[in-house]
């Protein structure tokens, strides 16, 4: 009688199995996480997409006057939507609206309504006051209040600010003031006199600080 | 040709396996299956609509009002399409009854949802098909967002901004996460491509599997047999069969509803494009979400600003009240099953006041939903003088906590009254009873 002994062989088929799925897995996986990296494009800074620069003349944005130059004698207590108007490398005219988080927010009050923590060094005479017009809670255009004259509501989830006081938010949810842009009076247009103050949206700090750096280094 | 049929494809065992299956008799039951006839209605709308909806937000001159050549009148494309679209014969019809089935469908699936959960169908065997039914409503809601954000109308172009801030607040990941799921910053050049695959392809397949899924499994678990099957078969299967029973009353209810649906959609307008307009920096006032979302748009109303930093994550109240907050509360329902400790299968719907807290609990819940959509209505509460700026917050807190716990004990001191009203009967009826047999 001879014992058979039945050989293993050196791998078994279980094995052979689970190593074959684990690779096509792995592969499997490692290639949809390249192909998803696609899905989030490259942004490319270009000039309808910076946010106002030093220079930049102040334009209507509502659709009917979309870019006409704002007169100092339009502005009121009522809020002036603009765009700022810069030059492209031909220097000829360009509407920064290829990101619509330029769009600003423009006040006139009479003359001493205008208190601290607003910038007055920033305003026109301590009369015209520039805002970023979007909401630092969830980027919505804010309005002026219904409710309460001289106030500021963003119809998206009620978030309020005061423009006569740095703009800071008086009810809602939205965490940070809008950001002053320092403005200048030029004749009757109104001209834009550096970076907005603090980050608007949707920048944090560092962000902004970055975005300002290769703002400078493109024009430059 | 049956012989024929089934000698190829076994249509008998197929008859005896599913084309059986036992439907309980009870209107209930319905809710699930409107819910089902909706996402096939919305199916066929939505392929009739693709078909005339231009995918693209590039910028196309307005064939309704060119302008001047010097200063042409561009919208974007899939405005534009949804502008022709609409002056197509029954075209806004289209479009309406689309609309209206997805609310349609939200209502019939939140409505089953009460069903199951009042009469404890979620408990032990059937706790996957609860789960799955939730993920079927968080991705039907998801949908339906992307849905709107198609017609790329002013009202779209807002509800689209805030999505985004939503989807941005999320600490740490938000912008990339932001970024990759709209096609760059907002708004890209490439985020109505982007939306119409996610609301015609992506999603839709996400909710035919689900569907499927949860379809199979009630085949197989059966449905919970209504009370009435306990008294007249205990542990057998009572109801009428789907061929040839209860399919011509699936057919009559599908008929009736699509009717009913037709209805609202020649009456009632929904979404007006033209009304809101191309995209602009111009708001829109009281600008709301669906009902569904309401209650996280009331919470985000009423949160009050805070925002703090965590490893260099901004945690903020956007972030708290738009994803934290649903959460929790979907968390909350997902959970749902696992309180049940039971060890048993559960064959039977369960009579709700039989189960007091189950029912207190679930009806609080609605109620802090309800008054959460309320605070949703906040800038309308003020402007109607019901509340003022001032106190608005601080009512609206109050009630959040308030309205819930009432509900809570109304509802426990209910079911008090109808069991001491039960059993009085049943003393009642026993005494005389009693009194005959003497």
């Amino acid at each position: 009688m001879t014992r058979y002994r039945k050989q293993d062989p050196e791998i078994t088929r279980r094995r052979f199995i689970n190593a074959a799925m684990g690779t096509t897995a792995t592969v499997g996986i490692v290639s949809l996480v390249g192909v998803l990296g696609t899905a989030n494009p490259v942004f490319r800074l270009t000039r309808d997409k910076m946010p106002p620069v030093e220079g930049d003349v102040l334009v209507h944005a509502s659709a009917s006057k979309e870019g006409e130059v704002i007169k100092v004698s339009e502005l009121s207590e009522q809020l002036i939507r603009a765009w700022p108007m810069g030059k492209d490398k031909e220097g000829n005219n360009l509407i920064r609206k290829g990101d619509p988080n330029n769009v600003l927010a423009l006040y006139r009050f009479p003359k001493g309504q205008i208190v601290a923590p607003t910038n007055l060094d920033a305003t026109v005479d301590g009369e015209i006051v520039a805002y970023s017009d979007i909401c630092t809670h969830a980027g919505c255009s804010v309005s002026d209040d219904d409710q309460q004259e001289g106030q500021m509501k963003c119809p998206c989830h009620s978030g309020q600010y005061d423009p006569k006081r740095g703009c800071v938010v008086v009810g809602g949810p939205p965490p940070r003031p809008l950001a002053q842009l320092p403005i200048k009076q030029d004749g009757d247009k109104l001209v834009v006199a550096g970076f907005f103050l603090e980050n608007p949206y949707p920048f944090t700090e560092s962000e902004w600080e970055a975005r300002k750096e290769a703002v400078k280094a493109q024009l430059a | 040709m049956n012989q024929w049929l089934d000698e190829r494809l076994h249509i008998s065992r197929l008859n005896d396996k599913f084309l059986r299956k036992a439907f309980p008799v009870h209107h209930s039951f319905f809710l699930g299956e409107i819910t089902l006839f909706s996402l096939i209605i919305l199916i066929i709308t939505g392929i009739v609509l693709a078909l005339s909806y231009e995918p693209s937000n590039s910028l196309v001159v307005n064939s309704f009002d060119p302008g001047t050549a010097d200063k042409p009148n561009m919208l974007p494309a899939a405005y534009h399409s949804v502008l022709k679209l609409n002056a197509m014969p029954f075209g806004d019809m289209l479009r309406r009854v689309h609309h209206w089935m997805a609310n349609i469908m939200v209502a019939a699936a939140v409505i089953h949802m009460m069903r199951i959960y009042f009469t404890g169908a979620f408990k032990k065997p059937r706790e996957i098909n609860w789960w799955i039914g939730m993920l079927l409503l968080i991705f039907a809601a998801l949908t339906a967002v992307t849905g709107y954000i198609l017609p790329y109308d002013n009202y779209s172009y807002n509800t689209v901004k805030v999505v985004y801030g939503i989807a941005a607040s999320i600490p740490w990941i938000g912008t990339w996460l932001a970024q990759a799921a709209f096609a760059g910053n907002f708004p890209g050049d490439g985020i109505i491509p982007r939306i119409y695959g996610y609301h015609i392809m992506l999603l839709p397949g996400i909710l035919l599997a689900l569907t499927g899924a949860h379809m199979l499994i009630m085949i197989k678990q059966k449905h919970t047999q209504p009370q009435y099957a306990k008294r007249i078969a205990y542990k057998k299967i009572v109801g009428v069969p789907l061929l040839t029973q209860q399919t011509p009353i699936m057919l009559m209810l599908t008929l009736l509803f699509a009717g009913i649906v037709l209805l609202f959609a020649a009456f009632i307008p929904v979404h007006p494009s033209e009304f809101f307009g191309p995209p602009s920096t111009t708001p829109i006032n009281n600008i709301k979400p669906d009902w569904y979302l309401l209650w996280i748009f009331g919470a985000l109303a009423i949160i009050p600003s805070f925002e703090f930093n965590i490893f260099g994550g901004i945690i903020g109240s956007e972030f708290t009240g738009a994803i934290l907050l649903p959460t929790v509360v979907l968390g909350a329902m997902f959970a749902v099953p696992m309180l049940d400790r039971s060890k048993d299968n559960n064959y039977y719907a369960e009579n709700p006041t039989n189960h007091p807290v189950r029912l207190a609990i679930g009806t609080a819940f609605m109620a802090l939903l309800i008054v959460m959509s309320v605070a949703g209505y906040k800038p309308d509460l003020i402007s109607a003088n019901v509340l003022t700026t001032a106190n608005a917050n601080t009512v609206l807190w109050i009630l959040i906590f308030v309205v819930p716990a009432v509900t809570y004990f109304a509802t426990i001191g209910i079911v008090r009254g109808i069991r001491a009203l039960r059993e009085a009967d049943e003393r009642d009826s026993l005494a005389h009873s009693a009194a005959a047999d003497d």
